[in-house]
């Protein structure tokens, strides 16, 4: 006897849509029955964030996105982010849990002197989903600083931010040794000196790691969203030690996504 | 005789009752109460009039067997009282789904038939938990499944929504807005540093410290840094190097000035040297920040490049030990580069001429 036998399809797919996408797509490989199961829509709009429909409707998005199947919609949701703001935000999914993923892009974080063309130029990056990222020409005071607002995170969630950038080849000497402070405050509670992580993968070759995508990442901290009633998340960079220069660095943004 | 008079004659039965019939032929008796909990019995009373006598049982369907209805008027004899606290129903769940993975699936087919849900959820649930985070075999074994994929369905975990024509289409559209996006933003750039990049000064800098013979050399490399950000030409890459070579020297040339600079900190003198010497460093860096730009970058030894990194950021330490806020001051107050005259002196020291002539 087999369970799929005694249960009817739509009692297999409510059950399905009490587990998890990661479960769902290990269910899809099991047998014929299953994999059908599992392919409702019931199940995947359970998987998909409460406010998808507003999200989309609101990215730079066609709204005929809706009218995807909800798997469809969901897989799209998880490997092609769509633009939100303007174009200075990310949004997706991330894949296993359905949790939702953000990346602010360099326009819409506070870049110290980064309106002025000595110390910042604004350029289109080819391997960048935004439309420009920051280059550093030269600072002494490097400080860029993102925030986002805890109410359109997913609820309980542990969640981490990373900063996504390169270092130009030229000048990775500038970064070599000289760690910088990473930092993430939620809604002022400073939560300690942050910490310091050289930006040179030589230096760190743990903490900062390729993300495929052709950009690095380096985790600058963690936090725990609940309900989404903590207001507002600060995430910063920091290496104001005036005495060298920095040089070099492209900033794509700031991810914010499910710490496992 | 009716059913009415029936009910009549026998006084000692003061509940109702409700007959039910499980497809195995059995008839049992159930008090209204409970039995009314399920809503597909509800129908059948309300809607049917059935169920009032042993004639009239209700039939149920077929997934509802009589352990499974014994195990379902339980749960509704239990939920029905109404004055439970939330606490004692959700301790009286936990221990009531105790029961091997056979008996819960029975147990959700049945109550979904009756149309039970709250009991379908619980249940549903249950399994739900059963699944989470178990392997496709280990579900396999759990449940009875076939293993009935085929190989090509087990290499593909997801449906390959590319394959989807509405799907490949949002894409291509992407694609195109961001490139669109990309190349306006690129023209913007490129059309702004056209106006801003002051290659003169820093050109009549190094033709000023490599003497007379710089002076062409110089001005060519500046042009040919602009082309340079668009194709790759080996006359370019040599001149760069050359230009590469002089900064070296340059270097060294500073570093002795800089000794003196620093000796002579204390008077108003040492102190004007100082910060012409800020100067020199910002167009040194920026004249190396354009040339390393391009397609210049494969043809530099990259130990060289570092050396050269290194030397110039020590020299910067030194220089800007004493000059934080007053070098970001300069920089940022000033849009256009200060274009700055150079020569040397008798005594080795660098005096820093008017900038009038420059424009």
């Amino acid at each position: 006897m087999d369970f799929t036998m005694i249960l009817p399809e739509e009692c297999q797919s409510l059950i399905m849509s009490f587990t998890s996408p990661a479960d769902a797509f290990r269910s899809a490989m099991v047998c014929q029955a299953l994999r059908s199961a599992v392919d409702f829509d019931a199940v995947w709009e359970k998987f998909l964030p409460s406010d998808y429909k507003s999200i989309i409707l609101g990215s730079s998005s066609p709204s005929s996105l809706l009218s995807l199947g909800m798997k469809e919609l969901y897989l799209q949701l998880c490997f092609h982010p769509i633009l939100l703001q303007n174009g200075t935000m990310s949004f997706q999914l991330e894949k296993g849990s359905g949790k939702k993923c953000y990346m602010l892009g360099a326009r819409a974080l506070s870049i110290s002197w980064g309106d002025i063309p000595h110390h910042w130029t604004w350029t289109p990056q080819p391997d960048s989903r935004f439309p420009e990222v920051a280059e550093l020409e030269l600072v002494w005071w490097l400080e860029v600083k993102g925030r986002i607002e805890t109410r359109i995170l997913s609820p309980n969630t542990k969640y981490a931010a990373y900063l996504v950038f390169k270092l130009k080849i030229r000048f990775t000497a500038w970064f070599r040794e000289r760690p910088v402070t990473l930092n993430v405050n939620v809604d002022g509670v400073v939560s300690g000196e942050g910490r310091r992580v050289s930006l040179d993968p030589r230096d760190e070759p743990r903490h900062v790691r390729e993300r495929g995508d052709g950009w690095m990442e380096v985790e600058m901290g963690e936090f725990l969203n609940e309900f989404g009633d903590d207001g507002t998340v600060e995430f910063s960079l920091k290496e104001i030690d005036t005495r060298y220069i920095k040089r070099g660095l492209i900033i794509e943004g700031i991810e914010i996504r499910r710490n496992a | 005789m009716s059913e009415v008079d029936m009910a009549v004659i026998k006084p000692e039965m003061m509940k109702s009752y409700i007959w039910l019939q499980t497809a195995d032929g059995s008839i049992q008796q159930v008090e209204q109460e409970v039995a009314m909990f399920c809503p597909m019995i509800c129908h059948e009373v309300i809607q049917k009039g059935m169920g009032s006598s042993k004639n009239y049982a209700i039939s149920l369907p077929q997934r509802v067997n009589p352990a499974m209805l014994s195990l379902i008027l339980d749960y509704c004899r239990f939920h029905q009282v109404p004055g439970r606290s939330n606490k004692e129903r959700k301790s009286f769940d936990e221990k009531f789904i105790r029961m091997d993975t056979k008996r819960l699936c029975e147990l959700t087919s049945a109550a979904d038939s009756l149309q039970l849900k709250p009991l379908v959820d619980l249940t549903s649930r249950a399994l739900a938990r059963i699944i989470e985070g178990k392997s496709p075999e280990e579900i396999r074994e759990i449940f009875h499944l076939p293993d009935d994929l085929t190989e090509e369905e087990k290499l593909e975990p997801l449906k390959n929504t590319t394959d989807d024509p509405r799907i490949r289409l949002l894409n291509r559209l992407y694609a195109k807005k961001r490139k669109e996006l990309k190349e306006r933003q690129k023209l913007k750039n490129v059309e702004v540093e056209e106006e801003r990049v002051d290659d003169r000064s820093v050109d009549d800098l190094l033709s000023f410290i490599n003497g007379d013979n710089g002076d062409s050399k110089g001005i060519k490399t500046s042009k040919s840094k602009k082309k340079n950000r668009r194709r790759k030409d080996q006359q370019k890459n040599t001149s760069a190097n050359e230009v590469l070579k002089t900064h070296n020297k340059e270097l060294n040339g500073l570093n002795s000035v800089c000794c003196s600079a620093e000796v002579g900190q204390k008077s108003r003198g040492g102190v004007g040297a100082t910060s012409n010497l800020n100067d020199v460093e910002d167009d040194i860096f920026t004249s190396k920040n354009e040339l390393d730009d391009g397609d210049i970058d494969d043809e530099i030894d990259p130990a060289l490049k570092e050396k050269i990194d290194r030397e110039v950021e020590d020299f910067a330490r030194r220089l800007n030990s004493d000059w934080p806020e007053r070098m970001q001051e300069i920089l940022s107050f000033g849009h256009e580069r200060k274009p700055v005259h150079f020569s040397l002196n008798g005594n080795g020291s660098l005096r820093r001429y008017a900038n009038s002539e420059q424009r």
